[in-house]
């Protein structure tokens, strides 16, 4: 029964949020029909590299020469982490037993809050682990149209990146949820959060959850940056930690 | 000894912001009881409802239910799931149907009652296909009491269960709480301002009053002890000194003394007549006086 | 035979259910060996506290008036329900009744302070001042 509420509680967020990330997924394919024609004409065209953006713009023409490359600039390294992370604060949001609204009556019911929680984050993860994994096999699949391969297990290792980084502004937004008792607030201060980590990242050249997001030492030498996953798992254990106890000590 | 369904010693709850809700509250309410929980607005009625369903943790004392601590983790669970409870604001899952949030409520009672679900259903005549947030208030109020009561619950704590139901609903309400304590020997423990159902029904009260219980027991006999008494004298009433415990108010007014008292009407009498008083009327108090005449008492105590 | 006991009254409603049974006995509306209520089901159909019942019962039981037997149900004793003895002892004390009130309107006292005086009587409180004689 409890799996069945969070079920009903995020069943939308969900279902939309797939949808979404399909349909962008299905646009990679798209836009590369659209400007395949052109990148090889874009390498021959001399770019300033004396500054920043030119060299960030040669970076990308270099990039997109491959198919591969193409699709990790676009969809890896921007859309899907773009919206993956936005969608992970959204399932991650309006996770804890409010006051009214029901909250009453939940915690009327027979079953420990610990239980409550642990349903809530298990559901709402294993729900964003589908959300990072599934739709990006619309790449694969749909490849062949365009006279490409993609292979899957680039989707697999991208996507487990994207879910165990993203996972922290879900456990961050699920934390929020705990504190303040509207959608509304952990929603925009965990978006908040999430573009500040990101200007500082690409600011300061950090080494942070969004870089182990994009996974660029995969892409470049196919292996995986355990030392990244670890620590942001880490920090999601602590922030849905945090949150457990938040609200074994709440009132209502 | 009679079993206590619930069981408060000096329960105290002060809130971050230096609010006391609850100043060493005691209750005992026996099993097998209708027991009515009364109190003004904001004097810790549904602070301790709170507490006893895990809800509120309370910063001091003691609370149980069926001897459980509802302070444990585990214990209280347990309590949850003998317990029937219906919140003041009839809160339910707005955007379920009936039919949804009973079977949703009967998934986690292995004790499941259909024949009650059945019985309360038709008797209730609640449209199993509408959704919550559709039903008047009436019906989410008879909804409310259909998924506590089919539980089989030993123990229904409903808070404010009578709010703004007209006539009909009312008695409604009243009958399926008589019915189920006749039928499962189960204990009714509720808090409520209509003070004519408490009559009706309640066979044990306790008036509660800025965190603190100010007068409890069986209704019966805190009926046969609280009596107004009109003295009269010659001349100028004399501001007596009543040596016998239980005066709640004493009123002087011209040649008349008017005592209200919680006990010992007679000696109070013979204190009187032994002061030359004319006549001495000894009349009984409705529970409407005894509640307004005990939580004036306790506020005049307190300043 | 209806029993109905006002909540409103500020009389216990257990010693409410007591009279008005003791009072259908007494008419002939209920005889000797005659089944009472159950007292579940008469909680049930007043809408009040199934204990009150019991107590009513307990106490009429108490009293000689109905006999409680186990598992079939209560019904009216047959010493209570001699109807002749219990009507004879009210109808002796007819004239002690009549006397009284007559002597007390005699005094100038309304009908009203004439019940009131006998209600608090009965109900075991304190008596009025005794300076009036």
């Amino acid at each position: 029964m409890l799996w069945y509420k969070s079920w009903l509680d995020t069943r939308w967020r969900f279902l939309i949020g797939f949808a979404v990330l399909l349909v962008l997924a299905c646009g990679v394919i798209v836009n590369y029909s659209v400007s395949a024609s052109l990148l090889p004409g874009l390498a021959n065209q001399p770019v300033d590299t004396s500054t920043a953006a030119g060299r960030l713009l040669a970076e990308m023409i270099q990039l997109e020469q491959t198919y591969r490359g193409f699709v990790w600039g676009q969809w890896w390294r921007q859309n899907l982490l773009q919206d993956a992370t936005l969608f992970a604060v959204l399932l991650g949001s309006g996770s804890a037993i409010s006051g009214s609204k029901g909250g009453l009556f939940t915690l009327s019911m027979p079953a420990s809050r610990a239980d409550w929680l642990t349903t809530r984050a298990a559901t709402g993860l294993g729900e964003f682990f589908i959300l990072a994994m599934v739709p990006s096999l619309a790449i694969p699949l749909l490849s062949p149209l365009v006279g490409q391969h993609y292979s899957v297990i680039d989707v697999l290792a991208h996507g487990l990146c994207i879910f165990v980084a993203a996972a922290v502004f879900y456990s961050l937004a699920f934390l929020l949820s705990t504190i303040f008792s509207d959608i509304w607030r952990p929603l925009l201060i965990a978006i908040a959060v999430a573009c500040v980590v990101g200007y500082l990242e690409v600011i300061f050249q950090l080494n942070g959850v969004f870089k182990v997001m994009a996974a660029r030492r995969y892409f470049e030498s196919g292996s995986l940056p355990w030392l990244g996953l670890t620590s942001s798992a880490a920090v999601s254990v602590a922030l849905l930690y945090g949150a457990s106890l938040n609200v074994e000590r709440k009132d209502f | 000894m009679t079993e206590f369904a619930i069981e408060t010693s000096d329960l105290r709850k002060t809130y971050s912001d230096g609010g006391e809700a609850l100043r060493g509250l005691t209750l005992q309410v026996p099993a097998g009881s209708i027991f009515g929980f009364l109190g003004k607005n904001g004097a810790g009625k549904t602070t301790t409802i709170k507490v006893l369903l895990g809800m509120t943790h309370p910063t001091g004392g003691d609370a149980r239910v069926f001897g459980l601590r509802a302070t444990e983790q585990r214990a209280s669970v347990e309590i949850r799931r003998r317990v029937g409870f219906v919140s003041e604001e009839k809160d339910l899952y707005d955007s379920m149907s009936v039919q949804d949030i009973i079977r949703f409520t009967a998934g986690f009672y292995p004790t499941w009652r259909a024949d009650l679900e059945t019985r309360y259903l038709r008797s209730f005549d609640l449209p199993a296909a509408r959704k919550v947030k559709k039903l008047s208030h009436g019906m989410r109020t008879k909804l409310a009491l259909l998924l506590a009561l089919s539980r089989g619950a030993k123990l229904l704590v409903l808070d404010e269960p009578l709010a703004g139901l007209d006539p009909a609903v009312n008695e409604d309400v009243l009958q399926a709480l008589v019915r189920h304590v006749a039928d499962e020997g189960a204990t009714v423990f509720f808090s409520s301002h209509q003070l004519a159902d408490i009559d009706q029904i309640a066979d044990h009260v306790a008036v509660v009053d800025r965190g603190r219980t100010i007068v409890s027991g069986s209704l019966d006999d805190i009926r046969d002890r609280y009596r107004r008494l009109q003295i009269v004298f010659d001349g100028d009433a004399p501001a007596l000194p009543f040596r016998t415990a239980g005066v709640i108010r004493t009123r002087r007014d011209g040649r008349v003394l008017t005592v209200f008292t919680s006990g010992g009407a007679d000696a109070i009498a013979a204190e009187a007549r032994s002061a030359n008083a004319v006549s001495v009327d000894v009349q009984p108090l409705t529970l409407k006086e005894i509640f307004l005449e005990s939580v004036n008492a306790s506020q005049h105590a307190e300043n | 035979m209806i029993l109905r006991p006002n909540p409103a009254l500020g009389v216990p409603i257990y010693l409410q259910l007591m009279e008005q049974v003791k009072h259908a006995v007494e008419t002939g509306a209920l005889r000797a060996g005659e089944q009472l209520p159950g007292m579940r089901p008469l909680a049930e159909e007043l809408v009040i506290n199934p204990n009150t019942v019991a107590k009513a019962y307990r106490e009429l039981e108490h009293e000689g008036v109905i006999e409680l037997r186990h598992g079939a149900g209560a019904f009216v004793s047959a010493t209570a329900a001699k109807g002749k003895k219990v009507s004879d002892k009210v109808r002796l004390a007819q004239p002690i009744v009549s006397g009284a009130v007559e002597k007390l309107r005699a005094k100038g006292l309304t009908d009203e302070e004439i019940r009131r005086l006998f209600e608090a009587e009965l109900a075991g409180l304190t008596k009025a001042g005794a300076q009036h004689d």
